[in-house]
Formats: C-alpha cells, structure tokens, sequence
C-alpha cells in the first residue's frame, strides 16, 4: 500500500500515470517503476517463475532477479522493478500459460521430483525422442515473446570522454567523484538508478538526521561541481581494454573512454535459502528499503526479518519507522557486539531472538502470499505469523567489471566475502565492492579510490587515506537450511534447489565451471547476482573446500542484459559508388556489392527478365559497342628511377623491358606462390608507371607496396588513386568508331595498337586511354579525374546512340570474359592457387632475380600438379538443370574438381565454364561429371579455351 | 540546370528543389543555401558540401624542398596546416605528403609545375565537408571515437582519423565557441559519409545546409 508522502521520495504525487497489466488497469504516480506502483496497488504477484511457474513478487527490487518481468507490446523482458512507469503501457507477465493468476504451467511445481537437476542433458541423450523433447522445451522455456516484425531501431552509439569514470553514484562513488573532481580532473558519474545517492538514500535506520545529513550532503556538492557529470539511469555493462567502459542509458549506449575507472558497484544483497523462500512477500530488505524511501510504499504489515548483520536492524527500524509492525528480529549469529541499530531495536521493544533461522516459510493460499514462518534456535522451533519475511544475511560484491578489467580477487575471511586483491593499472575500488561497509568508511573510502584515480590520470597527488577496518562481519558464511521437502532455492531465475547442487556434485560436477553449465545456476538473466555466492559456498560445503579454493566463475560483458535494440543499433556500412552511380541509377542498374562498391548488376528493362538483360548486353558488346563504368578497379601510380625496379620485385612477369606507352598484363603473388591479385601495368614514363589491380584488392595492394617500398628502401614512390580517376572500359567492334567522335587521338591499331597506352583529351577532359582486350573485343579503358567522369559517361552515351551503344553490368562483363577464357581472381582462384594451376606459366618469369613468391614457386613447378583449371562446355542440346558455380566434379565417385565459373553464351549457344579438375582429367575432349545439388550429375566435356576468339583475331586490323 | 564539368562528388545528392547554386569557370558548382530553413540548421547543425575548391596533392620525400622552392610556407610539423595569407590553406599529411586546398593560383602553380626527383603528384578528388552548430560535437561523437576538443584547443592540428568507418581528414576552423569542422575523405565515399553525416544531423535538428550558412 502507498505511504503518505516519504521524505526523499522518488514520486511525482501531482502527476498520475494510468497503465494496465494483466489486462487491468492500474494507477501509479510518475516516478513509479513497474513493480512499485503495482505494489503500492496491492496487486499481489507479478510474476511466475522459469520453470514450476511458482508464483513471485519483488525480490531484490533492482532486478537483480527476474521475478518481475514484463511483455509491453513487441518489447519482450521489461524489467518492472527499474522500468519508469509510463503512461499507457499494456502490460503482461512473461512465462505464463493462461495469465499470470491462473497460469496452467503451475502444475510443473508438482512434478518437480521428475525435473532434476540436467534433465535437459539427460532428455536429450536419446536421439530418437530428441524432436520431442526440442519441441517441448521450446514451448515450455523462454521469457518474453519477440516480435519478428519489430521494425529496426537504429538506436544512437556514441563515444564518450573523461579523465576519470565512477562506476555506481553511492555514498562511496559520490566521494570519489568529489575527491577526483576537487584534485582537477574531469569526472563522470554513472548511476544505473534514477537518482544518485544508493543506499545512503534508503539505509537509514529510521529517520536519523546523521544518516540524513550523510545522504544528501555528497550529492548535493557533486551536482554543484562543474568538473563532475553524473549521468543516472545509465548502467556500465561492460568494461573493456584500455578503460573502455559501455553504458547504456536510455536508448543510447555510449562507449566510454576514460583515463581511469573507480568501480564504486556497492554490492548484492544475498537472500536467505530456506523453503519456499521464494513466496511473494519474502524479500531482500534492501528491497522492502527501497520500496519505502524512494516509492513510499509500505511492503507488508506484519514483518519477520531475518538476519546476520546490522543491516538487518536497520532495515526493522526502517519498517517499524512507516508503521510495519516487527514481529521479531532472528539473528543467524548466536552473539553479536551490540551496535547503535540493534540497541534502538531492542529499545523500540522488537523481540529479538539470536541464534534463531526459518526453517520454513508458510504459504497463503495458491502459494500466492506468506502467513508465518516456522522458525528455529536454540533447541526450539516455534512459528510466527506474518504476512512479509526480510531477508538480510549478507552481501556479495558486484565485483563483475573488476573480473572484466583483469582483476585477481580473494576471499577475505574476516567478511566473508570476495576482495580485489590486485588491481589493474588505472582501475580502482572502494566501497561494498572493495570490502568497505560502514557508511563513514565508504566515504572515506571513496575519497581514497577518487584520489588516486585523478593522479592516476594525470591530476594531483593521491592523497593517503585511513580506512577503518570492519568491526562486524557483514555477512553470514552459511545462511541456508536444508529441508527434506526442498524448495529452498538458490537461484531464483532458474528455480534451483539446494538438492538440485547436491545431485550434481554427486554426478561428478565439483568444479564450479561444471556445475554452473550442468545445474544453470547464474544463467538466468541476472547473471548470478543473487545466486552465485549462495552456490559457490554450497558448492564448497559439499567438497570440503573453502570459497577461495572453489573460486568464481568467469564474468563477461555483458553485466546486465543489454536491449538487443542498442546491441543492434545503428552500425556504419562504409560503400563506395563511383562518380557515375547516379548515372547507372538512371538506366535502371540492379546493384550488387563488390567488396565495398555498388557496382551495377545489370541495367533492368521492362518487360525483359534478368537473364534477357545479361544477354542482351553481352551481345550488344559483341556485335555494336558496350560500355561499363570500371572505376572500381585499383588505380595505382608508382613513380621514381626505381619504379620499374619495384614492379619487377612484386608482380611475376617483368616490367623493366615495358616501353613507354604500353601496358602488360600483371599477376601478384604472395609469399606462398599462391596468385592473389591481377590488374594491368602501363607505362607513363621511364619512371612512371599507372597501374591496376581488382576492385577488391586496391586497398590491400597499395598497403602492401607501401610496405615492401618501405622496407627495400627503392628511390621510388607508390600513389594511390584509386578513387581519383573514374574509369570506363567502352568496348566492342563499333567502340573506335565511336571514340574517334570525341578525340583527335590517332586510333589505328598501328597508332594505338592492342595493349598500347595513350593520353589524350576525350570529350574535352583530359584522359589515360588503354587498348585492352579483357571482355574479348576491341576496346578501350578510359580513365578520367573522378570530378568529370559523368561528363564523360555523357558524352560517351550521347555520341553511343548513332553505334547503338548499350550500358553493360558486371554480370554481363563476366560472361564476356569467360567466353574469352579469362580468370577472374578471387572467383577462379582461392586460397591455395598457383599460376601453375591456372595456366598462368605463360606469364611467370622464373629468371628474374627476384620476385615475392619465386622461392615457393621454384619447389612448386618441382612438384607434380594436383589440379588445373579448365575449360568444359554442355552438350548444345542440353536443357536441364546446368550445374552451378562450386558444384563438384566427380570421377570414379571421388571429388575430383569443382566448378568455378559457368554462364550461357548466346555466342556460342551452348553452356561454358571453367573448373578445376585433377591433372589426368584436363585433356581437351575428356568427358567429366559435374554432381548437382539435388546429386544428380551432368555430363560435360573439357574444352580448349578461350572458347571466344581463340586466335585473338578481335584486336587486330581487319585484313 | 545544366552543370559544366567538374562536379562535386556528391553533386547528385545535392540536387533538391530548393537549392541554390554557385558556378564559377572550371570549379565544381556549390550550394550557397540548401533551403530556407539553413539558418535554423546551421545553429544547430549544419552539414555543408566544401568539395568545390581547388586543391591538389603533392608527397615524396623531395615535395618539402619543392613547395618551399615554390615559395610556399609550410606547416613545421606533421598533422598540422597554415592558412594562405591571400587564402585557402596547406596541411601537412605526414612528414613528406602535403595537401594544397582553396587558393587557386597555389592550385594551378603546383600542378603545372613540373616534379622534381622525389616529388610524386596526387590529384586529390576530396569529397569536403564543412561541420558546424551547438550540436556539433554530438554528431562527431556519434561518428567518430576522437575527442575532438584536442582540435579546439589546438586548431593548428590536423587529424588523421575514421568517421562513420571512412577514413577523413580534419581541422578545426572557426572559433572555440563556434567551432566549424573541416573534413575531406575520398570521393568515392563522399556519398555515404554525406547520407550518414546528414541522415544524423536530422535526427539531431539539422540537416544539410548551403555554405552561405556556414559562420
């Protein structure tokens, strides 16, 4: 129920927010969260669990389990405890089968005997129900439902600066902000709360104007700072090399660069394992805290509290202070040093019952509520009435981004509880993280971490601070009881039992790696923060080891779960188009990317299918003129007395005896011999060359050279212009008749013959002309500054119309080729491909001095071939399914080959390709089996290439 | 409107109704306003097409002596730029790569002198942007992991960084209180970086502007 106002309260009590759950409606104030404005309406449970689909309520009320989770529309796994209310959220439970009240699926609670500890391993060793199962678990497991139709929210990443980064803007995080901020340097805070302030803001041992005064003070002097930024409902979820830190706050998240990082996390409250701890109305006493001070809700009305700590009479005088009536105090510890909390308990007239635990926790009906405790000490058992049990036993670090950052952590006995033992350089902690629980000492503790944090940074001396050592061990070593009913969980996201730890270090998982993937402990979607120390001490128990000998299991980002919406968020796709991208947009280019280019498919035509349109454009090239915008290909220039030199080391063939004015075809190989790269070589000058390679090779290449440049020290340089020239191939028999419109260049073949490179002025801009033959027809590459390649794409096209000139894509220019036989690197070579293999001898020249790979190829040509690539084409007549790029060769029932290209060609009117085929089967005229997908084969034979032009007649001067 | 050649890199992405064009002999056009509401973008957050200028390259490890030869002032050191005292500005690229950007008449010596030993031409075809507003600095986090404030507090600098996954250049211009980002990447990304820049300064306010604009 709703309290009256609650000073410090986190409500807007002037604005009410109407919403619905569970199909009813519901009214809570702005500054609600989900869970307590459901609280504060009495709505009783607001979940079922994972697996018996038990009913729950708030646990820990800072989602540090999934008690409370919630479906809002298409957003699956809302975190009601720390989800802002907002006004007309639908709201539903997750895991329910036929609504939260009445959920069907309860019935699994009675069955549980039959769903031990890795049952899903067990169920599914038997290969023949496995489907059975799979369906099973499918329908019966998961949270929240995701929605395939949820549109992409291109959610904001950010980058962030700082010198120092506070993690958690408690009392600790609060001081070391001011004491980093106060020695100079730049300071951001994170809270994953809506406010700062922690648990000062709701530890308050009743009304006390010290704790009060120790509340507020901090925070009220890091807002005033203008050297600190706090940033609240933001949550570091991972930490990072080099103090990379990712928050996510809203629907941004922010990658965090940061000097230093004070990990002020505080820590998790550990529940209490005892049966049915799990009912609605048990919970965490922080929990019952927070509800009280910042939502003003009163949690229950009759309250056990059970405890190991000072925290716990604290937490009793909190509830006593808004009108709960403290039916009694248990205290695990038979003696305590009496402390200023229990004294004022114990003077409010709260019996208080040392050496005391629950044994049992009794339902109300349907399980849906708790009315009494059984309860035990000192040789009696006793039960209380009650309609809400508190648990404070202890406490464990949120050490998780400490692990993250390299952290080594030990058990530090005196508290029972994990401490940094080693700290990472730039990386400091203070607080319930680093051991320190006394509200003073995590001040002072702050100021200590802050300080140095600062000087690590580059600000001022790290000042020296005392920390006062912990006079009372905050946390109990072993707050669970056993029952021979069970019940009693450990782990409330994934309804494991005591016996369920048991039975498995029984079957042999005693490791605690082991046993976390065996049982699922911490595999819930609170990652262990409510179980692992719990399972850890049992897991020690059980072995007969200590904590520190059993040891954690390994935390990794993310910290809590992160939306898949900031995950997905928005990603940067680098592509490159060319100068004549709108162009080709213009005529109806179908893209496709190549490598970081969009590079026009095809050009669609209407009424004409895709196929039709690569046709028609290979024989527009082969019978008038084509045009194709090349300008993705590598444009390198390298220049100096030692550029000849340079290509001669790098590329296989030789380039000293190129004249000026001409161009050479150039195969790249790396260290291994294997062909990487392809392009061709002109030469400007003596000393200067201009010079291709692949569309997907440019960046790489120029890196390479720039490398090896560097390391041989040649009187040379290496420019890269790939992206400063547009270039276009204009080819096929009518393309000189069409050039010589626009150039006073001499282009007859004795002028400007096959494989000559010229410069010139075409359409008014000046140009590097090429005479290559790559799709198998006379032609031309023109490479212009990328600043007039449009212009010269129009002139080309307007003055096309009288040759029926016809744009033409890369699919199109891949058929071309491959009728003239030519490879395409990448795509008729891989990985492992030599130039023997690929009939590329022709063009290495093993007597040069030197070139990257001769020393390999020199023992490759040694050895005999395993494979080589060759042509085959379909019978003419063949008209069935025609066998696809990487379809295997088969010969004798082995794999002998595969293919690597095949197309149609409306030249030749039958299919051709290319394959890599054992040695033996690479006779022209050999008949080889090409198996399909769906294994049928195809029968095809090994033909000579280029099945187009064989004698090379298209680049020489009619007769 | 017909366009002489050259053109811009993005030129087609700049072709919207409302826009105002600038031409001048043998530069690309530029926009001068983007649309009436470029006032509004620019205090907020204006992106602006810059690529019109003129501007070459020049590296080797002869180009120093060569631009000094040229009589030209040069940056001491590397990733930083001097402006031209009759306008545009040099930036030192590394020890030995200089680029040459908005002063015609240093344009056309440099690329009609012809190279020394050591000297290797580079014709620069930039895609330039010009970034500026009260928001600016969240668009270039969103973009780019460089804590840009170095830039202001040393606008001498010149940075050579990724934004967007495209590799750019940039200098601070301006003043610290009204800081405008220079950035040039290649051409042929000019493109994507320009829907992104812009497809950002949208969500943020802004938009694309015109350069008259531009503080």
């Amino acid at each position: 129920m709703r309290l009256p106002p609650v000073p410090g309260e986190w409500l807007d009590r002037s604005v009410d927010v109407s919403f619905s759950f569970e199909g009813k409606t519901y009214r809570g104030h702005a500054g609600d969260t989900i869970s307590s404005a459901l609280l504060a309406a009495d709505a009783g449970i607001l979940g079922r669990s994972f697996k018996y689909h038990r009913p729950r309520s708030v646990l820990s009320m800072a989602n540090h389990d999934v008690n409370a989770v919630c479906q809002w529309g298409d957003r699956p796994n809302v975190r009601a405890d720390v989800t802002r209310l907002q006004a007309g959220m639908d709201l539903a439970a997750v895991n329910t089968f036929g609504g939260l009240k009445s959920d069907k699926a309860s019935v699994l609670g009675s069955l549980s005997r039959f769903l031990p500890v890795g049952f899903y391993y067990k169920s599914f060793h038997t290969k023949r129900l496995f489907p059975m199962w799979e369906r099973l678990f499918r329908t019966l497991t998961g949270l929240g439902k995701v929605s395939f139709n949820t549109p992409h929210i291109r959610t904001a990443k950010r980058y962030g600066f700082c010198d120092v980064l506070v993690i958690g803007a408690g009392p600790s995080g609060l001081a070391a902000a001011l004491a980093a901020a106060e020695q100079g340097a730049e300071v951001v805070v994170v809270d994953e709360n809506a406010r700062a302030g922690g648990s000062g803001g709701y530890v308050r041992g009743g009304f006390g104007p010290q704790a009060e005064q120790l509340a507020d003070d901090p925070l009220t002097r890091v807002l005033a700072h203008p050297g600190v930024r706090l940033m609240t409902e933001t949550y570091a979820a991972g930490y990072y090399a080099d103090h990379w830190v990712a928050l996510v706050g809203g629907d941004v998240l922010t990658k965090m660069r940061t000097k230093s990082v004070v990990v002020a996390s505080g820590a998790y409250e550990q529940p209490a394992v005892f049966r049915n701890n799990d009912l609605p109305g048990i919970m965490l006493a922080s929990a019952a805290q927070r509800l009280i001070y910042r939502y003003a809700v009163r949690p229950m009305q009759q309250a056990v509290v059970l405890t190991a700590n000072q925290d716990g009479y604290r937490a009793a005088l909190d509830l006593a202070a808004h009108g709960v009536e403290i039916v009694a105090v248990l205290d695990l510890r038979l003696s305590s040093t009496a402390s200023e909390p229990e004294l004022a308990v114990k003077a409010r007239g709260i019996p208080v019952l040392p050496g005391h635990h629950i044994v049992e926790a009794l339902p109300g009906a349907n399980g849906k509520s708790v009315v009494g405790a059984i309860v035990a000490g000192r040789g009696k058992m006793r039960t209380l009435a009650c309609d809400g049990i508190l648990m404070s036993i202890g406490w464990a670090p949120a050490a998780n981004l400490l692990y993250q950052a390299g952290t080594r952590m030990r058990y530090e006995q005196s508290l029972e509880q994990f401490v940094p033992d080693t700290l990472p350089p730039g990386v400091f902690a203070c607080g319930r993280v680093n051991g320190v629980h006394t509200l003073s000492a995590r001040r002072l503790d702050g100021q200590r971490a802050g300080s140095a944090a600062a000087a690590h940074a580059g600000f001022g001396d790290a000042r020296v601070i005392t920390v006062p050592a912990e006079m009372e061990c905050p946390t109990h070593p072993w707050p669970i009881v056993a029952h021979p009913k069970g019940k009693n969980f450990v782990d409330f996201d994934e309804d494991l039992q005591l016996k369920d730890f048991e039975n498995a270090v029984q079957e042999g998982f005693d490791n605690i790696e082991l046993l976390k993937r065996f049982s699922t402990v911490g595999m819930g979607p609170s990652q262990g923060k409510h179980s692992n120390m719990n399972a850890l001490r049992i897991l020690a128990r059980l072995t007969g080891r200590e904590p520190q000998q059993v040891g954690t299991t390994t935390a990794r980002p993310f910290f809590h779960p992160v939306p898949m919406s900031l995950l997905g968020g928005r990603g940067f796709s680098p592509e490159r188009r060319t100068p004549l991208h709108a162009r080709h947009e213009a005529l109806g280019a179908q893209w496709m990317m190549a490598s970081v280019w969009q590079r026009p498919e095809h050009y669609r035509l209407t009424d004409k299918d895709r196929q039709q349109c690569i046709r028609e454009e290979a024989m527009a090239v082969r019978q008038n003129v084509g045009l194709i915008d090349v300008g993705t290909l590598g444009k390198l220039e390298v220049i100096g007395p030692q550029a000849a030199e340079l290509l001669e080391r790098v590329y296989i063939s030789k380039y000293a005896n190129l004249k000026v004015g001409m161009t050479r075809y150039a195969v790249m190989c790396d260290e291994s011999g294997v062909v990487i790269d392809d392009g061709v070589v002109g030469r400007l000058a003596e000393d200067h060359f201009y010079f291709t390679t692949t569309t997907s090779g440019a960046a790489t290449i120029y890196r390479e050279l720039s490398r090896l440049n560097t390391m041989w020290r040649l009187d040379c340089g290496i420019v890269n212009h790939t992206g400063a020239f547009a270039a276009v191939n204009l080819a096929g028999p009518k393309s000189r008749a069409l050039l010589s419109r626009l150039t006073s260049l001499d282009l007859s073949a004795t002028a400007f013959p096959y494989l000559a490179l010229r410069e010139g002025v075409v359409a008014g801009i000046p140009a590097r002309l090429m005479r290559v033959g790559f799709v198998g027809e006379w032609g031309y590459e023109i490479h212009v500054p990328a600043n007039q390649g449009a212009t010269l794409w129009d002139a080309l096209m307007a003055a096309g119309k009288a040759f029926a000139l016809r744009p033409f894509g890369v699919e199109a220019q891949r058929l071309l080729r491959l009728e003239k036989g030519h490879i395409i690197i990448g795509q008729d070579t891989d990985g492992l491909t030599n130039p023997f293999d690929v009939g590329l001898e022709w063009a290495l020249k093993m007597d040069k001095p030197f070139f990257v790979g001769q020393r390999s190829l020199h023992v490759i040509g040694r050895q005999p071939r395993k494979q080589k690539l060759v042509g085959f084409v379909l019978d003419a007549q063949f008209n069935g399914s025609a066998p696809q790029e990487c379809h295997l060769v088969i010969d004798c029932g082995e794999i002998a080959g595969r293919v690597t290209s095949i197309a149609w060609s409306p030249t030749l009117g039958c299919h051709i390709g290319l394959a890599f085929v054992r040695p033996e089967l690479a006779e022209t005229g050999t008949a080889i089996a090409i198996r399909l997908t769906d294994r049928s084969t195809v029968s095809a034979t090994v033909a000579r290439t280029p099945f187009y032009d064989p004698d090379n007649l298209k680049q020489k001067e009619p007769a | 409107m017909k366009f002489p050649s050259p053109l811009s890199p993005i030129h087609d992405a700049l072709l919207t109704g409302a826009a105002v064009w600038n031409s001048a002999d043998s530069l690309p056009p530029s926009v001068s306003q983007f649309d009436a509401s470029d006032p509004q973008k620019a205090a907020l957050l204006g992106v602006a097409d810059h690529s019109h200028l003129p501007r070459a390259g020049v590296k080797g490890p002869g180009a120093t002596g060569w631009l000094a030869e040229l009589g030209l002032s040069l940056p001491s050191r590397s990733n930083s730029w001097l402006p031209f005292p009759d306008g545009g500005l040099i930036g030192r690229l590394g020890n030995t790569e200089y680029l040459i950007e908005g002063n015609a008449a240093r344009v056309a010596q440099i690329m009609q002198t012809p190279r020394a030993p050591g000297v290797y031409p580079v014709l620069r075809q930039d895609a330039v942007f010009a970034l500026c507003g009260s928001r600016v600095n969240e668009l270039l986090l969103q973009t780019c992991n460089v804590d840009f404030r170095c830039l202001v507090a040393d606008p001498t600098q010149l940075l050579l960084t990724s934004m967007a996954g495209v590799s750019v250049l940039v200098l601070v211009a301006g003043n610290k209180i009204h800081p405008v980002y220079r950035l040039w990447c290649d051409g042929t990304y000019g493109l994507y970086l320009w829907e992104t820049l812009t497809g950002i300064a949208e969500e943020l306010g802004g938009g694309g502007i015109g350069l008259d604009a531009l503080p």
